[in-house]
């Protein structure tokens, strides 16, 4: 009996979240067209998502991309078919595994980060100073970091695949004495308009997903230290769910749209 | 003061950063663009097709092996016509005749499909936007397996014979059954096989006799060389022959035109019918023959005294000397 109570209860406590976080959103929308808009603190946070995220995006996007091409390559061959390498590696990365791996990367970088941040200033009422003060929290804490997760992600993404293509490149240039200009060309030949651009519209839906859970975990933060780490760990967990729903959601959408 | 620098220190490598993210997006944007000819002027040329086999919109277009464009419409007109369009670069296409055939391939055995055009020989106009090229279909890949599947069966059905002939064969049944097991039958084949050795010998000999008498007939002046050899000779031959023909004809018609004359003698009233065909009259000119002939005796005897007369001897004592006088 306490045991279906419990379960009962988690369902509940999961629906109230899931209708928390959509109240969260829709006062996002609300608020972000209307002024004063926080141009400052969000070019501030464009730069601690964006530019901090690059180098890690970059060294991921990079060794994946040679771990990829290397692990793919002797079923490649086996098949006496490793001139589809690049064709297999572009397509991969850029319609799936790029976006998808970034987007990780980043609710574990900036989904904590920002959940430990609003966490920590919601334990040590710094919001609720902000809200005395007369200063609008969310709109200088959530709207801009949001947005800029947001706007950076595409771009983190983009960095992200061009990286992995040319350290598969190296390693198709090492092992096969491909040169990078055939390895290029194939990649070009190989990608489509529709490999691309529902790709790269997805990843702003992954950078919202991540700014928005990560700042509804620490908005709502409970009190304590460990509300805060749970706040964190909360944002990762549910960012990275949140991530394949939504991925899965764009391929549908895709496939309906655009001929895959 | 630090916290300005550092500000706008962070917005300049976030304005780096933005900036070369989206320079990467538009860059791979018009690689991918270009490789679609959006950026280039293009003609369209049209193909008709049966059966595309899979192939796409997006598909190359290759043209003695360069890619010059890609397929950008599918128009299925009706069940067995099937209209492909087809986005060329403006400037290859100056390469490309309007007798150029259309095939589709593919690109590798695992290859996207794609379309060849071929170019063929002898002169043609350069291909013009809106024109439709010749087409090809090639035999795909699933009427090859077809074709594969009923030679599997007929290999089954022969392997299938074959192997009752094998034991057939092994049990000494039918002749090569025999041939290979029977040793009798081996020592019968060699013997045979000796005398066709004599007989093709000797006929080998009676060859070479043969062709040393044509050769002796051709070098001696002999009817048969004349015959064979000499064309004047043929063809007075010739000529004789004709003239024995013409003449064997006439004889005929000789023949013919003599039998209907006695035909005709013998169903006539004439002297010559009743001569041969009535006794009474050979009798009567018989007895008639007798009366004249002593008629003339006693003419004879008349004139003889005739002679010896006073009144006439005169007249033939005068014939006697111009007679004389004559000699």
């Amino acid at each position: 009996m306490a045991y279906s109570q419990e379960v009962l209860a988690r369902f509940r406590n999961f629906f109230i979240e899931i209708g928390e976080l959509s109240f969260f959103a829709h006062r996002y929308f609300k608020e972000v067209f209307s002024p004063p808009f926080e141009f400052k603190e969000l070019l501030r946070q464009c730069y601690q998502i964006g530019n901090k995220s690059l180098l890690l995006v970059g060294v991921t996007g990079f060794i994946l991309g040679l771990v990829f091409t290397l692990q793919s390559r002797p079923t490649l061959m086996q098949f006496g078919a490793e001139s589809w390498m690049p064709s297999m590696v572009s397509i991969s990365i850029v319609r799936e595994i790029g976006p998808v791996i970034t987007a990780l990367i980043c609710a574990g970088r900036i989904g904590s980060g920002i959940g430990a941040e609003l966490g920590s200033m919601r334990v040590t009422e710094q919001i609720d100073a902000m809200e005395v003060s007369g200063t609008n929290p969310f709109k200088y804490l959530v709207i801009t970091r949001i947005t800029a997760a947001t706007l950076m992600l595409p771009i983190l993404v983009i960095f992200g695949d061009a990286i992995a293509l040319i350290g598969s490149a190296i390693v198709e240039n090492l092992k096969g004495a491909v040169s990078y200009q055939l390895y290029f060309g194939k990649v070009f030949n190989a990608l489509h308009f529709n490999d691309l651009i529902p790709a790269t519209i997805k990843t702003f839906f992954f950078g919202f997903a991540i700014g928005l859970v990560g700042c509804y975990k620490g908005y709502f933060c409970k009190k304590g230290t460990v509300g805060v780490g749970e706040a964190s760990n909360a944002a990762v967990v549910y960012s990275s769910m949140l991530l394949f729903i939504i991925d899965f959601i764009a391929v549908f959408v895709t496939d309906i749209f655009f001929e895959i | 003061m630090s916290g300005i620098k550092n500000s706008s220190s962070q917005n300049f490598r976030l304005g780096v950063f933005v900036v070369l993210g989206t320079l990467i997006l538009i860059s791979a944007l018009y690689f991918i663009g270009k490789r679609q000819n959006l950026f280039s002027n293009t003609i369209t040329l049209y193909a008709e097709f049966k059966n595309l086999n899979g192939l796409q919109l997006g598909n190359n277009v290759r043209h003695a092996g360069i890619n010059v464009g890609v397929v950008n419409k599918i128009l299925m007109i009706n069940d067995s016509r099937i209209v492909v369009g087809m986005s060329i670069q403006e400037d290859l296409s100056q390469h490309i005749k309007q007798n150029a055939i259309a095939t589709i391939g593919s690109d590798g055995l695992v290859g996207n499909m794609l379309i060849n055009i071929i170019p063929q020989s002898g002169d043609g106009t350069i291909v013009k936007s809106g024109d439709t090229i010749r087409t090809y279909s090639r035999i795909g890949a699933d009427d090859m397996l077809t074709t594969l599947n009923v030679t599997n069966e007929n290999a089954a059905l022969l392997t299938a014979d074959l192997l009752k002939l094998t034991t057939k064969i092994l049990n000494g049944k039918g002749t090569l059954g025999m041939l290979i097991n029977d040793s009798l039958v081996a020592k019968d084949l060699k013997k045979t096989m000796n005398n066709l050795k004599l007989a093709s010998a000797q006929a080998s000999q009676v060859l070479r006799e043969t062709n040393a008498a044509f050769k002796t007939i051709q070098s001696n002046n002999s009817v048969i060389n004349t015959i064979a050899f000499d064309t004047v000779s043929g063809t007075q031959i010739k000529n004789l022959l004709a003239n024995l023909d013409e003449s064997s004809m006439k004889i005929k018609q000789m023949s013919t035109d003599l039998t209907n004359y006695f035909e005709q003698l013998k169903d006539a009233d004439g002297v010559l019918n009743y001569l041969t065909n009535d006794a009474s009259v050979v009798r009567s000119i018989d007895s008639t023959l007798f009366y004249i002939k002593e008629g003339t005796y006693k003419f004879n005897q008349s004139m003889e005294a005739l002679q010896h007369n006073f009144l006439l001897r005169g007249y033939f004592k005068k014939q006697e000397r111009l007679k004389e006088k004559k000699e």
